[in-house]
């Protein structure tokens, strides 16, 4: 049955050769690929092909800043975020990422229409949560996140939009802002320091929630 | 070394001691950067966490899912190559009822390096990536003089292409894979293939260790070729056939001899594979339905003559939750398994079971030409921090009693029937102590509890204990020697390491 061989042989190197498969690859340390590529076949796996990620460990990218993401994946890459989410995930992922597959994939990703995000918090918490949105928290020196973030939480360049972004991940992020060193350069290591859990619960939920 | 020999023969009086020690060595042995270990881990660069669930193993999540479906080809080539190694210690409840414990609890109470597996494993190309195992069985064989021989084998192999087609309204991986074993394509962790993440040991004193798990009749080591569709992240869809892993495919059963491997009837086993999943905030479900249709020769070493098939036909349903929010890991399995065996021609026509009634003077009756057999497992669990976690699942076997099955039984003496081991009337009859079935069923029911520890993410130190409530269709003496089902549970200490 010597042919039988031959043949698993020869389907094999078939299946080998045309190797490159640029337009569909998941190769993280090709060059080539264009970052639409791999925001497709390798990121769209955990933060969705649209960027709506349905899991709450996992941040939503549609219709974010190409600035922020650029950034973020900057960091990733030189390992300067070192908040364990962005290390364990992001790290080895970026590694050998390109200049220009990073503002590929920023751009992908900005251009996707973002989702109303379902909530399930009460009336009482969305309302705190939108007094400090909009107005900060004078007395504790916080100032109102729709300074930075825009108006609608859409995020303007370098600061990221908020809105529609899961509750868990923003206070996951506030309590890395406010405890560690994990992302540093941001305002918001010394702007989150006044806030407290509730207040971070509060706000999170109503950016989630966020209205149109 | 001859003084750290002692020294090590001296901890290993306690086997908590020398298993927490084996552990500490390895931690303090192990590199301190957090990812970027086993084989598809340097791929990615990512830690394993991010595709096993809570950091157990083989369990996925989402995005691990995702990754074997693509092919294991996400990523970038690297050294594709890893090592696992399995330190296991086990204590049966009771070993009295036995006329030779040494060789029917082996290993009782003594820690021991239980199996090691080798794996070529990662990404070849954009479209092909390879899973590989070879796995060394420390206990594999004795010697005439009962002395333990280690042998290496062929383990699960799976040999994909996959292409993963995106579009505004589409979702679609669509792959193919060469294996050596029914399920093990298989994502979903209530695959038969993948439900029981810490394998065993050879030893007798391991073989109550956790119970029964569904599985096919045919068995692995074959030879496999099944094509698989995951269309928008809900329906999956997988077909494939099996042949015996012979001439070009006798690779994938390397390492074992022709008679120990399951010899198929030609390339037309089929074997089917369809699931619904969903996933929703922290939430994802699974459920599913699979089945085979093996013929399987009696002898392996002759497949000759037709009628020595057996017809063996599988139909299961499965599923799987998960709840994953850091710090949190939730998972709830079940699986369940029927299997109906035709038995061949040849062995339906010698088939007259030896055994008696208590009278010693009437047969037992005629044995049955085919059996069923339902086989459930459940199992959830619970991770905290992807380094703390605990387990608990319950498994129960019920089926067809049949005269076929018993390897015990009353013999012929005069008088009255006897059940013995030495046949001291030479009637020709003789009965099994500690895995003997009186009665022809197959009913066995239990549950394991589990506590583990993950104390970097690619060591594992686990306490199970396993009860059994039934075995081998009943809870006392189901030997026929006095033996009782809980006198079979089983106390294991294991250390699982990876690299």
């Amino acid at each position: 049955m010597e042919y039988k061989q031959i043949i698993l042989v020869a389907g094999l190197v078939a299946l080998g050769t045309g190797c490159a498969n640029v337009e569909r690859s998941r190769d993280l340390a090709n060059p080539s690929v264009p970052g639409k590529v791999l925001a497709e076949q390798v990121c769209s796996n955990c933060h969705g092909i649209d960027g709506n990620s349905k899991s709450p460990n996992i941040p939503r990218l549609a219709g974010q800043q190409p600035g922020y993401l650029t950034n973020q994946l900057n960091n990733f890459r030189a390992k300067q975020r070192t908040d364990p989410d962005g290390s364990i995930n992001m790290w080895g992922i970026s590694r050998h990422l390109t200049d220009a597959q990073i503002t590929g994939i920023a751009d992908y990703f900005s251009k996707q229409k973002p989702q109303s995000n379902a909530s399930t918090a009460d009336p009482g918490l969305l309302a705190a949560g939108k007094e400090i949105f909009e107005k900060g928290v004078p007395e504790q020196n916080v100032i109102a996140c729709s300074a930075c973030h825009g108006p609608k939480a859409q995020g303007i360049d370098a600061f990221p939009r908020l809105a529609n972004q899961h509750a868990n991940y923003i206070v996951k992020q506030l309590t890395v802002f406010r405890d560690t060193q994990g992302r540093p350069g941001t305002p918001m290591e010394a702007i989150s320091h006044p806030l407290t859990g509730a207040n971070e619960e509060a706000v999170a939920a109503y950016l989630q929630a966020f209205p149109d | 070394m001859v003084v750290l020999a002692k020294h090590v023969e001296h901890i290993a009086v306690r086997a908590t001691g020398i298993i927490s020690g084996l552990a500490t060595v390895l931690v303090m042995l192990a590199p301190s950067q957090a990812f970027a270990l086993p084989a598809f881990a340097r791929q990615t660069g990512q830690n394993c966490v991010a595709c096993h669930a809570g950091g157990q193993f083989p369990e996925l999540t989402p995005y691990g899912r995702m990754f074997k479906m693509t092919g294991y080809t996400i990523g970038e080539r690297s050294v594709p190559l890893s090592v696992m190694g399995v330190l296991s210690y086990a204590k049966v409840n009771d070993t009295s009822k036995s006329d030779d414990p040494a060789a029917d609890f082996q290993k009782n109470g003594a820690p021991m390096f239980a199996t090691g597996s080798v794996f070529l494993a990662g990404k070849v190309t954009d479209n092909i990536g390879v899973f590989i195992q070879n796995t060394y069985d420390n206990y594999a064989s004795q010697s005439a003089e009962g002395r333990f021989k280690g042998h290496s084998s062929a383990d699960n192999m799976d040999i994909r292409y996959a292409d993963h087609f995106i579009g505004n309204d589409r979702d679609l991986v669509l792959g193919l894979s060469v294996n050596n074993n029914p399920s093990v394509p298989d994502p979903w962790s209530s695959a038969a293939a993948w439900m029981q993440y810490v394998p065993g040991a050879s030893p007798t004193s391991h073989q109550f260790a956790d119970g029964p798990y569904p599985g096919y009749g045919a068995g692995s080591n074959l030879a496999g070729v099944n094509v698989y569709g995951y269309w928008n992240k809900t329906i999956y869809a997988e077909v494939g056939t099996y042949r015996t892993a012979n001439q070009a495919f006798s690779f994938m059963s390397a390492g074992i001899p022709n008679g120990g491997t399951t010899h198929l009837d030609g390339n037309n086993n089929p074997y089917w594979r369809f699931a619904y999943s969903r996933e929703w905030g922290p939430h994802n479900l699974m459920i599913g339905t699979s089945g085979m249709n093996a013929h399987v020769y009696d002898d392996p070493t002759d497949t000759s003559d037709p009628n020595s098939l057996s017809h063996i036909k599988n139909v299961g349903i499965d599923a799987q939750y998960q709840y994953l929010l850091d710090p949190h890991t939730v998972t709830a399995q079940i699986a369940y398994m029927k299997q109906k065996q035709n038995y061949s021609v040849n062995s339906v026509a010698v088939a007259a079971s030896p055994y008696f009634l208590a009278d010693g003077v009437t047969p037992v009756a005629t044995p049955n030409d085919s059996d069923t057999t339902n086989t459930l497992r459940a199992k959830l669990s619970y991770i905290y921090q992807a380094k703390y976690g605990g387990s608990l699942a319950f498994f129960n076997v019920t089926g067809t009693t049949n005269t076929r099955n018993q390897s015990s039984g009353y013999d012929n003496s005069p008088g009255s029937g006897l059940i013995t081991t030495n046949d001291p009337n030479a009637t020709g009859i003789t009965s099994t102590r500690v895995g003997g079935n009186l009665s022809g069923s197959p009913a066995t029911r239990g549950w394991t509890y589990e506590a583990f520890w993950i104390p970097v993410q690619y060591v594992r130190v686990g306490a199970q204990y396993t009860t059994y409530s039934k075995f081998n269709g009943a809870a006392d003496n189901y030997d026929g020697f006095g033996r009782n089902a809980k006198d079979n549970n089983t106390l294991r200490l294991y250390v699982w390491a990876a690299y």
